[in-house]
C-alpha cells in the first residue's frame, strides 16, 4: 500500500510538471503568434445613407430600445440618464 | 405440431422479463428512473442524463439484449464505438466546433488556471490508491477531476473499462452539479473585495491567430503527448472548422447534426454499460465519492492560483476565473460570472472565465495524455495496408529486404 502511494504521490508531481510545461511553451507560443500576426481593424464600412423607411418613429424606437439595454446593463432606471444622440458610422 | 394450452402459457410466462427479473435488475431500473426523473425533472444535464438513464433502463431488462456485454444485441454495437475509441473524439470534434478560443488567445496565461486545476485530478488518484485501486483505476478516476464527459470515457474505456459505467455516471452527475458544488468553494476560498475585481477589456485577437492556433496546438501537444491525439486532434479540428471560414458546412454539421447523433449513441453505450453486475458494487460508492473529491479539488486548485495570478498582476484578475479551470464548459464560466455579479452586479466576468474554461479542456486533454503515455498500451506500428500493398508488387528481393527492415523495426520497438 506505501509502495502505491508513494508511487501515486511522484506520478502525480511528475504529471503535474508535464502539464505546466506543456501548457507554458503554449503560453509562449500563442504569445508570439499574437506578437508576429496583430490585430488589424477592419477598414470603417462606408456611410450608410438614411433609408426611406428610417423615420423618426424608428429612431425612437431604437433610442428605446438602447435606453433600456444600457438601464438594465448599469443597474440604474432609464429616467436617470438621456440618449442625445445617436450618429451611425 | 400440436400446442396444448397450459404447455404454451407456461412457455410465454418463462420467457417474458418477469421470470427473469433479479432484485440487482430491479434495483438497476430504479436507478435508471432516478437519471431520468433527474434529466426531464432537475434538468441535470439532461442532453446526457437522459440517454444514459434510458439505456441503463433498457440493459436490465432481462432477456433484452440490450446490455453492452450481450453480443449482437443493438447497443454492444454502440459500446464498439466507445471500447474502440471513436465516439469520444466525435463529440470533441463537435466541441470543437463549438468552441471560441478567442478569449484564452487574448489572455494566454489563463491556461496556467487550467493546469492548476488539473490538481483534482491528482489528488484523487491518491485517494483513489488509498482506497484500494491499482493505479490504471485510480488515474481513470482522477481524470473525473477534469470535467470533461468525454475524456473521463475516453480514459476510462482505455485504463479501466470495467468501471466505464461508475466513472460515465459519477462525471456527468457532477458537471450537472457544477453550479451547487462550486459557488460555495469560491465564496470560502476568496474575499469580497477579490470578487469584486474587475478585469480590463480583453484585446480583440486577428483570425489569422485564431486560424493558425489549432494547428500549433495539434502539433505541439501531440507531438509531446501522442495518446491524446484522438481527443485533442478532434477538439483542434473541429475548432479549424469553425475559424477557417472555408468550410462552413463541415463546421455547421460538427456543432450540430454530428455532435447531437454521437451524444446519442455515447449515451445509450455508457447507459448500456450499467448493468448489476458492473454497477452495484462497493467501487461504486467509493469512485461517487472520490468524483466529489475530484471535482472540489479542481475547483479549489483553480481559485488558489487564481488569488496567486491576483497577487503576481497587483489585483488585474479576478481570482473567480480560477474556478473556470476545470473543463465543464460553459457552466463553469457561468458559475463564475454569477458568483461574480453577487458581489458587484456590474461585474461582467463571463468572457474573462472563458479563457480558463476551455484552457481546462486542453488541460484536461493533456492530462489524460500523461495518462496514456505512463499506462496505456501504446501499439506497435504495422505496416499500412498500402505498403503492404507495394511490398506484394515488388521483386523478391526487395521485397526480403523490405521484410528484413521491417523486422529490425519491430525488435526495436
Amino acid at each position: 500500500m506505501e509502495a502505491s502511494f508513494l508511487a501515486a504521490v511522484k506520478i502525480s508531481i511528475l504529471a503535474i510538471v508535464v502539464i505546466f510545461t506543456v501548457l507554458v511553451i503554449l503560453i509562449f507560443t500563442i504569445k508570439l503568434l499574437v506578437k508576429l500576426i496583430p490585430y488589424v481593424a477592419p477598414p470603417p464600412a462606408p456611410p450608410r445613407h438614411q433609408t426611406a423607411s428610417s423615420t423618426s418613429s424608428d429612431q425612437d424606437e431604437h433610442v428605446a430600445a438602447i435606453t433600456a439595454t444600457l438601464a438594465i446593463h448599469l443597474g440604474k432606471s432609464p429616467n436617470e440618464f438621456r440618449i442625445v444622440n445617436i450618429s451611425q458610422s | 405440431m400440436e400446442f396444448s394450452f397450459s404447455a404454451s402459457a407456461t412457455k410465454i410466462l418463462t420467457t417474458t422479463g418477469f421470470s427473469q427479473l433479479a432484485i440487482g435488475d430491479t434495483l438497476m431500473i430504479l436507478v435508471a428512473c432516478l437519471l431520468i426523473y433527474l434529466a426531464i425533472w432537475k434538468k441535470f444535464e439532461p442532453l446526457l442524463l437522459l440517454p444514459i438513464g434510458f439505456g441503463c433502463l433498457l440493459a436490465n431488462i432481462p432477456m433484452s439484449m440490450m446490455a453492452n456485454t450481450d453480443a449482437g444485441g443493438l447497443l454492444n454495437f454502440f459500446y464498439q464505438g466507445v471500447k474502440h475509441e471513436v465516439l469520444p473524439p466525435l463529440i470533441f470534434l463537435g466541441v470543437g466546433a463549438l468552441t471560441d478560443f478567442g478569449p484564452l488567445l487574448a489572455n494566454p496565461t489563463t491556461l496556467l488556471l487550467g493546469a492548476a486545476a488539473q490538481v483534482g485530478v491528482y489528488i484523487t488518484l491518491i485517494g483513489a490508491v488509498l482506497l484500494g485501486f491499482n493505479m490504471h483505476e485510480a488515474s481513470a478516476i482522477g481524470i473525473i477531476g477534469g470535467a470533461d464527459g468525454p475524456t473521463s470515457i475516453f480514459i476510462a474505456s482505455k485504463l479501466a473499462p470495467h468501471l466505464l459505467a461508475p466513472i460515465a455516471v459519477a462525471a456527468y452527475s457532477y458537471m450537472a452539479l457544477v453550479p451547487l458544488i462550486q459557488p460555495p468553494i469560491m465564496r470560502l476560498l476568496t474575499t469580497e473585495d477579490e470578487r469584486k475585481i474587475k478585469m480590463e477589456q480583453l484585446q480583440p485577437i486577428s483570425q489569422t491567430v485564431k486560424i493558425v492556433f489549432p494547428v500549433v496546438v495539434t502539433i505541439v501537444c501531440c507531438l509531446m503527448l501522442p495518446g491524446v491525439t484522438p481527443l485533442l486532434g478532434m477538439l483542434m479540428l473541429g475548432n479549424l472548422f469553425r475559424e477557417s471560414g472555408v468550410t462552413a458546412r463541415l463546421h455547421e454539421t460538427a456543432e450540430t447534426h454530428l455532435i447531437n447523433i454521437v451524444t446519442i449513441l455515447l449515451a445509450l453505450a455508457v447507459g448500456s454499460s450499467m448493468t448489476a453486475d458492473s454497477f452495484l458494487r462497493l467501487e461504486t460508492l467509493k469512485i461517487i465519492v472520490l468524483g466529489l473529491l475530484a471535482f472540489s479539488i479542481a475547483t479549489a486548485g483553480g481559485l488558489v492560483f487564481g488569488k496567486i495570478m491576483c497577487k503576481a498582476t497587483g489585483g488585474k484578475v479576478n481570482p473567480l476565473i480560477g474556478s473556470a479551470g476545470v473543463s465543464a464548459v460553459p457552466m463553469a464560466a457561468r458559475v463564475s460570472q454569477k458568483v461574480g455579479s453577487e458581489a458587484d452586479s456590474s461585474n461582467f466576468l463571463l468572457m474573462h472565465a472563458m479563457g480558463p474554461n476551455v484552457a481546462g479542456v486542453i488541460g484536461s486533454a493533456v492530462a489524460a495524455g500523461v495518462f496514456i503515455s505512463l499506462f496505456g498500451d501504446v501499439p506497435a506500428p504495422e505496416p499500412h495496408a498500402a505498403i503492404a500493398d507495394i511490398v506484394g508488387t515488388v521483386e523478391p528481393g526487395i521485397r526480403a529486404a523490405i521484410s528484413q527492415v521491417a523486422d529490425i523495426a519491430a525488435k526495436a520497438h
